[in-house]
């Protein structure tokens, strides 16, 4: 459960949990019809359906279902069953605008929900605050916390990349070495790795030797690596795309077997098996990871509990096909995402779109969230003023072809300054 | 500040992270796709010189057909009645219907079915389309009600230009549409296609649906590349190319359709590579979606056509004067276009073939649901694993050399068949030869580089 502080009445919060008490003492059948109203939450589901963000989309599709599952199996919101609604953006940021509009105007969707792609949430993002429909996005992004996004957008159930470079740091110059060397894509995606990492790696008393931009449409990168300076000790990589199967096996041929610690983020090779032929060398390197792929065996009853629901192996690919991978270092934040909205609707006693405002103000209130079964990747803590949630961060060696959780960071260590207050902003 | 920054700096966070199928791609960039592309092209090139040395009649011998003992099926209306309440009842779905493109039946069926696979099966197989297309069998049943025919006459001397005016603009609304598989508004752009060329069938009678009518233009096209044909009035079976041999030589207008067919195909290979995309000075890992393309893809697709048709009409002029023949520019295109099918329908095939595995299942999914059979899981797994990546690449790069070897040798009977010797046809084609042995590897090249889009 998420814990209301500041704006949820207190009439509101007690009239949700007596609500609550009798819904679960209710059965299934009768747990929406004593609801005021029994019409369904309407949920507007931007999914990347085509486009470069496919494979990631099908993925968040099947989180959302299972979480949707749930959720209705327990009796709904206030209530009330969710339905989805989801719309094509075709991870398109002008699209994704038009899907935002037709959410208010067209469906009649309570709330807009799921984006990923950050040019999409960008581009989407002013026409949900415009039509204040509030907007609840699962992109990893730093743009919310940044403050260039509106009161409308909301990041409750992902950490942002600043807070997730910010609490590696320690573990790389601690563990790993102090000198470091960064490889990474020549545009924004490796400028927001490079910029938050060399302040938190120097904060710890490390140096960043070297930053080896890569061009974004390279697909070989043997030379590059002559540039990596001699004395690195840990080798920093964010590559993307799909050439990074290649530069991964041309690192290995590189260094076969003898060159500095490896880091770098799962991003790179979602939905992608560890094990597969080509990567043996990654073996003994490090990955951050947004929730662990493999099972721990000290994973929780409540991750159990969410793999099984989205279908997933002990491998993070599905139970249906060991080969087909599942993107298990994000989709979570859908999962996350609609208990957030359930437990902000029922502190708000949200009703209809006449509510959206009520909830924004329910949402902000929102504190600390305990390890549950809505929060299975682990507890957060949700800042109010930024709409950005802070949580625990994984990281992960390949011990034998598996991801191994050799380190998990406090809450504390991600966090960084507010760069805006949204709740400033008018409703 | 950082605000500032921030924001540029995490403008496309996110996007490249992964491309649509980036695992596949990755593992097919770990293959040594470039010993593959060279082996493809020696193939074709091999192919050449066998051609330049083995007698004359052995090209058109192998596709000589084999008559079936069986009657050739007659047009049946009521199929085309039956695909005409379909599409009708699919555009109703696209407007009320789920608005995800892999739930909608319309999305589905046109991209996947249509699109991909009846477009494959006609060339692999024969003509069906004949029998399913949605306009004319009511067009007949008009005809049989009022019991008069088209009122006008189609005017003759457009020939099937129409018709390539048509398929361009379906092959511009495919590859420069910001959403082609959004339910609601495909729905729009087949009822209007659908009602304005429905209109023309019933003013202009079968004519439009033969000559205007781009779908039915390219379908009949491909048909030409069927194993089952028509030959002396029978069904006859014969390899693949056998048909383009057995008819008569097209109209120029639709010689050119064929070789629109074959650039708007290479287009859509090239406008998702990393190439095009550095061109148009885009990053192909944040790629910014299809709205911000629209323009240059036309262009694109434009430019490519026209490109293709110059560069085969110099290819033609050149073999024709190295063999001093004295053939108008007119007569060459239309006898050597059809030539080209084959590669234009395997590419097609290639370029789609993890497509179709990937969004059949969705097909698969919705015609178990919709049947009460349960739900079809839909899995990825296959782009995930380097043997099948392997495999699906092998295949789709077999399939590109075969409809290469297919046109070279379709390309020499004709040749042949005008009554060239062999030596003359092998020197009137050797620029072509060059030309197909380029475009073997081009094909591959676009099925081996790394795409963004």
């Amino acid at each position: 459960m998420t814990t209301p502080t500041k704006t949820a009445t207190r009439r509101g919060a007690l009239k949700t949990l007596a609500g609550g008490a009798a819904a679960a003492t209710l059965p299934l059948w009768a747990r929406y019809t004593h609801a005021q109203s029994a019409e369904p939450i309407r949920i507007g589901f931007q999914q990347h359906r085509t486009g470069i963000g496919a494979a990631y989309g099908r993925w968040y599709g099947r989180a959302t279902e299972a979480a949707v599952e749930l959720i209705n199996a327990d009796g709904g919101i206030n209530g009330r069953p969710i339905e989805i609604i989801a719309e094509d953006d075709g991870t398109d940021p002008k699209r994704g605008a038009e899907v935002v509009e037709k959410f208010a105007n067209q469906h009649g969707c309570d709330v807009g929900f799921g984006t990923l792609f950050s040019h999409v949430v960008i581009g989407s993002a002013p026409r949900a605050g415009e039509l204040k429909l509030p907007y609840f996005v699962v992109s990893e992004g730093t743009h919310v916390s940044s403050g260039m996004l509106n009161r409308y957008t909301l990041q409750p159930g992902i950490t942002d990349v600043r807070s997730q470079v910010i609490a590696m740091a320690p573990f790389i110059t601690d563990m790993l070495g102090k000198k470091v060397t960064m490889i990474f894509p020549d545009y924004g995606f490796g400028y927001d790795h490079r910029d938050a990492l060399a302040p938190a790696i120097e904060a710890q008393g490390g140096e960043v030797l070297a930053k080896i931009a890569i061009p974004p449409s390279e697909t070989s990168f043997t030379k590059y690596f002559p540039k990596i300076p001699r004395d690195t000790e840990v080798l920093y990589h964010v590559m993307v795309g799909p050439a990074v199967l290649t530069f991964v096996k041309e690192l290995g041929e590189f260094f076969g077997g003898q060159g500095p610690e490896l880091f770098g983020f799962i991003d790179s090779l979602e939905a992608v098996a560890i094990d597969s032929p080509g990567l043996e060398f990654l073996e003994g390197s490090h990955f951050w990871e947004g929730m662990c792929r493999h099972q721990q065996p000290d994973e929780s009853a409540h991750e159990t509990f969410y793999r099984e629901a989205v279908g997933v192996d002990a491998r993070g690919a599905s139970v249906n096909d060991p080969a087909d991978v599942s993107t298990y270092g994000h989709m979570f934040g859908c999962w996350e995402t609609l208990h957030v909205i359930k437990a902000g609707m029922e502190a708000a006693g949200y009703r209809g779109p006449q509510d959206r405002a009520a909830l924004i103000e329910a949402v902000e209130a929102m504190t600390d969230m305990p390890l549950s079964r809505a929060h299975p990747q682990g507890a957060k803590r949700f800042n109010g003023k930024t709409h950005q949630v802070f949580g625990h961060q994984y990281i992960s060696q390949v011990q034998n072809g598996t991801l191994t959780r050799v380190h998990t960071t406090a809450i504390e260590d991600s966090l960084y300054p507010d760069m805006v207050d949204y709740t400033t902003q008018a409703l | 500040m950082f605000r500032a920054v921030s924001g540029a700096l995490t403008l496309m966070f996110f996007a490249g992270a992964v491309s649509a199928h980036a695992s596949e791609q990755g593992f097919v960039l770990l293959l040594p796709t470039e010993v593959y592309i060279a082996a493809g092209g020696a193939t074709v090139a091999l192919t050449v010189a066998l051609l330049a040395v083995m007698p004359g009649g052995v090209a058109g011998a192998v596709f000589r057909p084999l008559p079936l003992a069986v009657a050739l099926p007659r047009p049946r209306h009521i199929l085309s009645l039956v695909a005409t309440a379909v599409l009708l009842w699919l555009i109703w779905r696209g407007l009320s219907g789920p608005r995800d493109p892999m739930l909608n039946p319309l999305s589905l069926s046109v991209w996947v079915v249509l699109w991909i696979a009846l477009v494959s099966l006609q060339g692999l197989i024969g003509d069906f389309w004949r029998w399913i297309n949605p306009w004319s069998g009511l067009s007949a049943l008009v005809a049989r009600i009022t019991g008069r025919r088209a009122p006008l006459r189609y005017p003759r001397a457009l020939g099937h230009w129409p018709g390539v005016a048509s398929f361009l603009a379906f092959a511009g609304f495919l590859l420069a549409d910001p959403a082609p598989a959004d339910p609601a508004r495909l729905a729009v752009a087949v009822a209007v296609y659908w009602t304005l060329h429905m209109v023309g069938v019933l003013l202009f009678g079968a004519a439009w649906l033969l000559r205007v009518e781009g779908i039915t233009l390219l379908m009949r096209s491909y048909a030409r590349m069927g194993l089952l044909g028509r030959a002396r009035g029978r069904l006859a079976l014969g390899l693949t190319g056998w048909q383009v041999l057995a008819r008569p030589m097209p109209s120029l207008s639709l010689a050119v359709l064929m070789l629109v067919l074959l650039g708007s195909g290479s287009f859509d290979g090239l406008n998702e590579t990393f190439l095009w995309m550095g061109w148009l000075g885009l990053n192909p890992l944040e790629f910014p979606g299809r709205s911000a393309v629209i323009g240059p893809n036309l262009l694109g697709l434009l430019l490519t056509n026209l490109g293709l048709i110059a560069v085969f009409a110099i290819c033609l002029w050149l073999g024709a004067r190295l063999a001093g023949e004295r053939a108008g520019m007119g007569l060459l295109i239309r006898r050597y276009a059809p030539t080209l099918l084959p590669i234009a329908l395997a590419y097609h095939i290639a370029h789609y073939l993890t497509s179709f595995l990937l969004d059949g299942q969705y097909v698969l999914g919705w015609l178990s649901e919709t049947l009460g059979a349960g739900h079809v899981h839909v899995t990825a797994g296959f782009l995930n694993s380097p043997g099948s990546v392997r495999l699906i690449w092998m295949t789709q790069a077999g399939v590109v050399v075969a409809g290469h070897v297919i046109a070279l040798l379709l390309a020499h009977a004709n040749a042949i068949r005008a009554g060239q010797s062999t030596r003359r046809a092998a020197l009137a084609q050797a620029p072509l030869a060059l030309f197909m042995v380029g475009y073997t590897v081009f094909g591959l090249w676009l099925l081996a580089t790394p795409r963004g889009a």
